[in-house]
């Protein structure tokens, strides 16, 4: 059947007569399986592309829920999904089935963690950055190599962004380039530096360009480190040179950051004055049971949906996950909201 | 020898707050390192960048030679 008269493919036609995917790189699109870390800015950006071009399997992981200040550059966000007290993943989902019903969406309402990085990527063609934060950028790079996965990084702040693509065995790995994990508070955060929504718009798609390149198997790929400064007009690419063969991660395959030792972790969020702590190894818990208690505690407002609870608690707001997570919004202080988290979650 | 020197993003404030990516030129001393340079531009130790000497990346203690162009930025963890 010609490729326009085929129901499955008719959606994707302008695309398909872009010479450099045709029929053949539509197949291979709708025969993918990405995994997308982070739903936010860029995580927005890269979701809304792969699946209007027809990426066949899309899952998208994400810990955090939707809140007004979003709005202004998370492409798929509206007031109802604030209102809604939405996790993010599951927002982003349901926009996306309602733009392409035709491919597979998962959410995962998530932190993604060195137990659960493995089940998220091992099936994935394309492991895709939207996260905000290099803990996490570390534990995909050191999953992606360890297994094998073309990722590609994509950062943004303020008004400027790099990405570069790692092709492990090929390109230098992320580590290779930016060395040791910066150290918490020594990088600008959205919530110190701001960002505008055009930079988020611009290197999302760049990223998105790399995975569809990639899955289709045509183009020429990024090869370096793009860097582009909108305000001031700044455009900049750089080679990488090669493998550095002391990385812990490319050169000598000891995966530090997938082989850490976790338990209770607390961790600041970028962009507000809010902590989270997370229990690897928990066994979950019942919102409804939690909700019980924590008004017999004095809770105010507790809210609940399928998803999430919410209350206010001691002057802060809690927002609670069936996986036994939390984020506590009124501290930045993270022994302060470890030690609130046993009071009131008690894990 | 003379340097060729852009710093970007929010290090362009060890220069003036020239606009990211703006060339300014450092002359440093026969056998400069990377290491130097930095020094040489007040970039603390503790600022995390990158460096790319000719377009590529190069570790700290690379040496320099007359007439680079040397590139600095901070690694971007937004997103």
């Amino acid at each position: 059947m010609a490729p326009m008269n085929d129901p499955a493919l008719a959606r994707y036609a302008r695309q398909i007569i872009y010479g450099g995917i045709g029929e053949a790189g539509q197949r291979a699109l709708l025969n993918a399986q990405v995994t997308i870390i982070g739903a936010g800015a860029t995580g927005s950006v890269l979701a809304n592309h792969l699946a209007r071009a027809g990426v066949g399997r899309l899952r998208l992981v994400d810990r955090d829920f939707v809140e007004l200040n979003n709005l202004q550059r998370q492409l798929l966000y509206d007031e109802e999904d604030v209102t809604g007290m939405w996790p993010k993943a599951v927002a982003a989902a349901r926009k996306l089935r309602r733009i392409n019903s035709a491919i597979e969406i998962e959410d995962v309402v998530a932190d993604v963690t060195p137990a659960n990085i493995s089940g998220f990527v091992a099936d994935a063609d394309v492991v895709l950055d939207g996260t905000d934060n290099f803990t996490t950028r570390y534990l995909i790079n050191d999953v992606c190599v360890k297994l094998g996965k073309p990722w590609v990084y994509c950062g943004v702040i303020a008004t400027y962004g790099m990405t570069m693509t790692i092709r492990p065995g090929v390109t230098p790995c992320l580590r290779c380039v930016v060395g040791e994990l910066p150290a918490p508070g020594s990088v600008p955060t959205c919530d110190t530096a701001g960002i505008i929504g055009p930079i988020v718009t611009l290197m999302g798609s760049i990223a998105a360009t790399e995975a569809i390149k990639l899955l289709v198997g045509q183009g020429t790929l990024n090869p370096g480190m793009i860097h582009v400064d909108l305000w001031d007009d700044s455009f900049d690419r750089f080679e990488l040179g090669g493998r550095r063969p002391d990385c812990p991660t490319c050169g000598q395959h000891a995966y530090p950051f997938l082989n850490a030792e976790v338990g209770t972790r607390a961790t600041t969020l970028c962009g507000r004055e809010a902590v989270q702590v997370s229990v690897v190894g928990s066994q979950g818990l019942s919102l409804a049971d939690l909700a019980t208690r924590l008004q017999a505690a004095g809770a105010k407002t507790v809210r609940t949906n399928p998803f999430l609870l919410r209350a206010q608690i001691a002057g802060h707001e809690f927002t609670v996950f069936p996986d036994g997570r939390a984020i506590i919004k009124g501290t930045s202080d993270e022994a302060v909201a470890a030690t609130l988290y046993a009071r009131y979650v008690g894990m | 020898m003379r340097l060729r020197v852009k710093l970007f993003a929010y290090l362009t404030r060890y220069r003036d707050n020239l606009s990211s990516g703006t060339p300014c030129e450092v002359d440093l001393p026969e056998g400069a390192t990377l290491a130097d340079l930095l020094r040489a531009l007040q970039v603390p130790d503790e600022e995390v960048k990158m460096a790319f000497v000719n377009g590529l990346a190069q570790p700290e203690d690379w040496q320099l030679k007359d007439g680079d162009e040397v590139g600095i930025f901070p690694p971007i963890a937004g997103g």
